[in-house]
């Protein structure tokens, strides 16, 4: 796939006295154009390491990087760009304003070094300031600001040199809760508005599924999947992605058999029960499927029963505003289970469950969390 | 108990102004008074004629213009070369950085005098060895370079302020976020744009205060400007108030006053600069975030260049002038290395040296000046650290500014002032009147580091002893002291390093009977018998590598101090 920004075969090493750490093993990855994709995954996978080669400010071993078709460096071509002449802005987790300049200044600095004219780098500050909310600031000191002010600064001045592709890397981490949750949304508008490609690093999974069009999920420098967030948050196969975003329910299962290509029969905790799975496991085969906490519902009263309902005991209740945390005991089992919370639930009582087929799902097999 | 605490610490902060003011404004407003009365040494009806006669003397156009040069072309020699040396060590790949960390503690151990000498043996346009070897080699008519030269003076001078520049520039460096160099990279900046337009700014209040505090450095030197510059008839303000002093029948000491007192004002303000260009420095120390790691610059094919530039300075500084001493200390007159000279090598300068009454008796004094004017200096600054910390007044305050004054004081200048002090004394002229001016004009280098060991012992710590019923003595003994003991001990050592070499002070202050090593290699370098500079030389870097070497082995920073 051809895509803004593509990587491929991206290998980094970084070498210390006694050892050398692989932060990047083999990485091949592409964005698409005007779309946000974000790196996701626990602290030290290697993000902003792949982000810092994107940008040139780190070297790779091996592989190619190319942006908007251009190759920035690659390893057999001999090609190397440094970062200045990559076409991109880049947002920074400490933000990196510099304190010795304004706003303006600040925000002005990319056009001067593309010798813009006067008037029109005033005229695109202007405008860019307004758009991140921050005209008549132009000539505050930049350290005077406060945290939230000064990631817009960051912003304005990656945005204001109209680059291919942005590059964020954990840039909402050092602001508090709340501020986070709003410049989250604000950041996501301008992106779409401006049409604007962008990698953004994170490793908070709610800011990655809410911001991001696609998600590249990284595990000990190495991309272990891709997708859409609906995608890696509802369908994935893998054990790591699964454990790594949301909270999910594993259960051990057996293969019984097939009721179509996608879907197997298997028995476990809850029983005999239809599972989305991998279509060539042979019967008999011992799985791990997992479920959301949030697929299950209460079966409806006095109906026949049907595929995928089972009966357990609830064991504890959590009351968590928008819905009922419950744990229940099934076949020797515990799984816990966001209901609605209008559902009356005691402890103690029995309680039927449903969960759709294709909210259950069969891990690949052979892989580890 | 606390009452009586505080009963007692009043009039010990009183007491403690008394002295230390009398150490630090005493001189000063002695130089005052001293330039304005007729007469040579004693104070006698007002006058003004000493500061007619001071600035009207036809040579100090001259000498002013000299100043400045050597003042400003040392201090921009040692702020750039210190300033690159900080950031190869910081901030780069560059090879056996630990290298780096000997070179703050140099000058302890290699006093200017000697420096100054090893290098005049070496560049001198008669008989330099360096030039000799040049001569020969290259079959010139005389030496190619000639030391006694303005540029001479500037390169020494430089040299010598190097380590100081190096550890001053060094913490801007380190808590330099690199991820502002970064960001002007992505924005489309070259590596030169980010160095001019980012990294310079950002870097320029440390520059500014590194280059400031050289400048007050060279201000006050004495002894480069008086071994190198006055056989050159190049004299800047330090000298020519020296010769004012030391040269004919009467020395004017108001003459000397009278011009001592603009350099010390100029200090002062300097001074102030400084202090303030620290605290706009510290402005910019930007708040780093959790992905922060300082990226080291990859040197490519100038790493090695490089490195070899950082040692031929480090031989500059330390390796030549060593050698040259010891090669120096063992030969009958200056040669070049070879066999014959090798064959002539006898132990001759060391009985003469060690056999002269009078340098066994400077080597006596300055061995006695050391450890007692080190001992008084410490005991005074852990009463005024105390103070200074503990009892928060507005006499502690005032006690703090007094105790920093001497900082900005070019020890020539401060020493005619206690010229006019002591001769009022029964202390004039003796040993214990070199004693109190060693104690006042280095008092800030004990009560600095002994400051901020007594911030670090927690207030609470102290008290809660005392509230489980240890008394005062006991909370001394039990807590205070042992928190406190390795800040004193480098304190000490510090302090006793700088007395043994002390130049400038003594150079006023010292008399027959009260002659010290210094002004005795000194004098032994204007008389040009080389071999016993060298070898009475080694002497003195011995007693002090030792001291170093004292407090290395109990552990103990020293470089901090410096600054
Ligand atoms: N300059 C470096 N020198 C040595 N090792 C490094 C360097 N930079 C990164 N690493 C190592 O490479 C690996 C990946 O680091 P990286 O900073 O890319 O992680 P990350 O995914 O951004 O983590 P975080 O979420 O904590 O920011 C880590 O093991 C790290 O220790
Ligand atoms: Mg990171």
């Amino acid at each position: 796939m051809q895509g803004m920004v593509s990587v491929k075969n991206l290998v980094k090493t970084f070498a210390s006295k006694d050892e050398t750490v692989t932060a990047l093993d083999n990485v091949t990855l592409a964005t698409p154009a005007n779309r946000i994709l974000t790196l996701l995954g626990p602290s030290g996978c290697g993000k902003t390491t792949l982000l810092r080669c994107i940008a040139g400010l780190e070297s790779p071993v091996s592989g190619e990087i190319s942006i908007g078709g251009e190759v920035v460096w690659s390893k057999e071509q001999g090609i190397s760009l440094p970062p200045e002449r990559r076409g991109i802005g880049m947002v920074f987790q400490s933000y990196a304003i510099w304190p010795h300049m304004t706003v303006f200044g600040n925000v002005a600095y990319p056009l001067e070094i593309r010798r813009t004219p006067k008037q029109e780098i005033r005229e695109r500050v202007r405008k860019i300031l307004d758009l991140v909310k921050l005209s008549g600031f132009e000539n505050r000191l930049a350290t005077k600001l406060s945290g939230g002010q000064q990631q817009r600064v960051a912003l304005a001045r990656a945005l204001v040199a109209e680059p291919k592709v942005i590059l964020f890397d954990e840039p909402l981490s050092n602001l508090d809760a709340k501020l986070r949750e709003s410049t989250r949304q604000e950041l996501r508008d301008f992106l779409t508005e401006l049409a604007i490609s962008a990698i953004y690093v994170t490793h908070d999974q709610v800011e990655a599924l809410t911001i991001s069009d696609h998600i590249a999920i990284m595990r000990g420098g190495v991309i272990v999947e891709q997708g859409t967030p609906q995608d890696i948050y509802l369908r994935s196969n893998n054990p790591f992605v699964v454990d790594f975003i949301g909270r999910a329910n594993f259960l051990d299962a057996t293969i019984k058999g097939y009721k179509d290509q996608h879907h197997a029969i298997v028995s476990c905790a809850l029983g005999d029960i239809v599972c989305s799975a991998p279509s060539d496991l042979v019967i008999g085969t011992k799985v791990t499927i997992y479920t959301r906490p949030e697929s299950f519902e209460v079966a409806p009263p006095s109906s026949v029963p049907t595929e995928n309902e089972f009966e357990g005991t609830v064991t504890s209740l959590l009351f968590a505003g928008e819905a009922h945390e419950a744990e229940i005991l099934v076949g020797g089992a515990r799984i816990l289970a966001k209901l609605k919370f209008h559902i009356p639930l005691k402890k103690g009582e029995k309680v039927r469950l449903h969960v759709d087929r294709e909210w259950c799902r069969a891990l690949n097999p052979g892989e580890e969390a | 108990m606390l009452e009586r605490q505080s009963r007692l610490r009043m009039p010990l902060a009183g007491i403690l102004i008394i002295v230390v003011g009398a150490l630090t404004i005493g001189p000063v407003l002695m130089l005052v008074i001293g330039s304005f009365s007729k007469g040579i040494g004693a104070i006698g009806a007002f006058t003004t004629d000493k500061y007619v006669a001071a600035y009207t003397d036809p040579t100090l156009p001259k000498t002013l213009l000299n100043t400045v040069i050597f003042t400003l072309g040392a201090a921009c020699f040692s702020t750039i070369l210190g300033g690159l040396l900080a950031y190869l060590s910081v901030r780069t790949d560059i090879p056996f950085s630990g290298l780096f960390r000997v070179l703050p503690i140099v000058p302890m151990m290699i006093p200017h005098v000697l420096f100054a000498a090893a290098w005049i043996a070496l560049l001198n346009p008669t008989n330099g060895m360096l030039n000799l070897f040049l001569r020969n080699l290259f079959g010139l008519s005389s030496g190619p370079f000639n030391i006694y030269s303005l540029g001479g003076m500037i390169f020494l001078e430089g040299m010598l302020d190097l380590p100081v520049t190096y550890l001053v520039i060094s913490p801007a460096m380190y808590s330099f976020d690199t991820t502002l160099e970064e960001a002007s990279r992505v924005s489309g900046a070259s590596n030169l744009y980010t160095l001019r337009r980012v990294t310079l700014p950002i870097l320029k209040p440390a520059f500014l205060a590194t280059f400031t505090l050289a400048i007050i450095r060279t201000l006050a030197a004495f002894a480069i400007p008086s071994m190198v510059g006055m056989p050159g008839r190049i004299h800047i303000l330090t000298t020519h108030i020296y010769r004012i002093i030391s040269v004919g029948w009467s020395p004017d000491y108001g003459r000397a006053a009278a011009l001592g007192l603009i350099v010390l004002a100029a200090s002062i303000i300097l001074v102030y600069l400084y202090r303030h260009l620290i605290s706009e420095g510290s402005q910019y120390v930007t708040v780093t975030g959790k992905g922060y790691r300082p990226t080291v610059v990859e040197l490519g094919r100038a790493r090695y260049p490089l490195f070899i530039l950082c040692i031929v300075l480090f031989c500059f500084l330390v390796v030549i002038p060593l050698a040259t001493l010891i090669y120096m200390s063992f030969l009958p007159y200056s040669m070049v290395p070879s066999a014959r000279a090798v064959s002539m090598m006898n132990l001759r300068n060391w009985h003469t040296v060690l056999r002269n009454s009078v340098i066994v008796r400077a080597l006596k004094n300055s061995v006695f000046l050391s450890i007692a004017g080190a001992t008084l200096g410490i005991v005074l600054s852990l009463f005024v650290a105390y103070v200074v910390v503990k009892v928060k007044s507005k006499g502690s305050a005032l006690l703090e500014s007094l105790s920093f004054l001497s900082f900005s004081f070019p020890g020539m200048i401060i020493g005619v002032g206690f010229m006019w002090f002591l001769v009022r004394t029964p202390l004039y002229a003796t040993i214990w009147g070199l004693l109190v001016a060693y104690v006042g004009t280095y008092l800030p280098y004990g009560v600095r580091p002994l400051r901020s060991a007594f911030m670090q012992i927690d207030e609470e710590l102290e008290e809660s002893a005392r509230v489980f019923g240890a008394s005062f003595l006991r909370a001394l003994n039990d807590i205070i002291v042992p928190l406190l003991a390795p800040g004193v001990v480098s304190a000490w050592i510090l302090m006793a390093c700088m007395f043994i070499r002390e130049l400038s002070v003594s150079v006023v202050l010292s008399r027959p009977g009260t002659e010290v090593l210094t002004v005795e290699i000194m004098k032994l370098a204007n008389d040009g018998l080389w071999g016993q500079v060298a070898a009475l030389g080694i002497i003195m870097i011995g007693l002090s590598t030792a001291l170093v070497i004292v407090a290395s082995l109990l552990r103990i920073p020293l470089s901090h101090s410096e600054q």
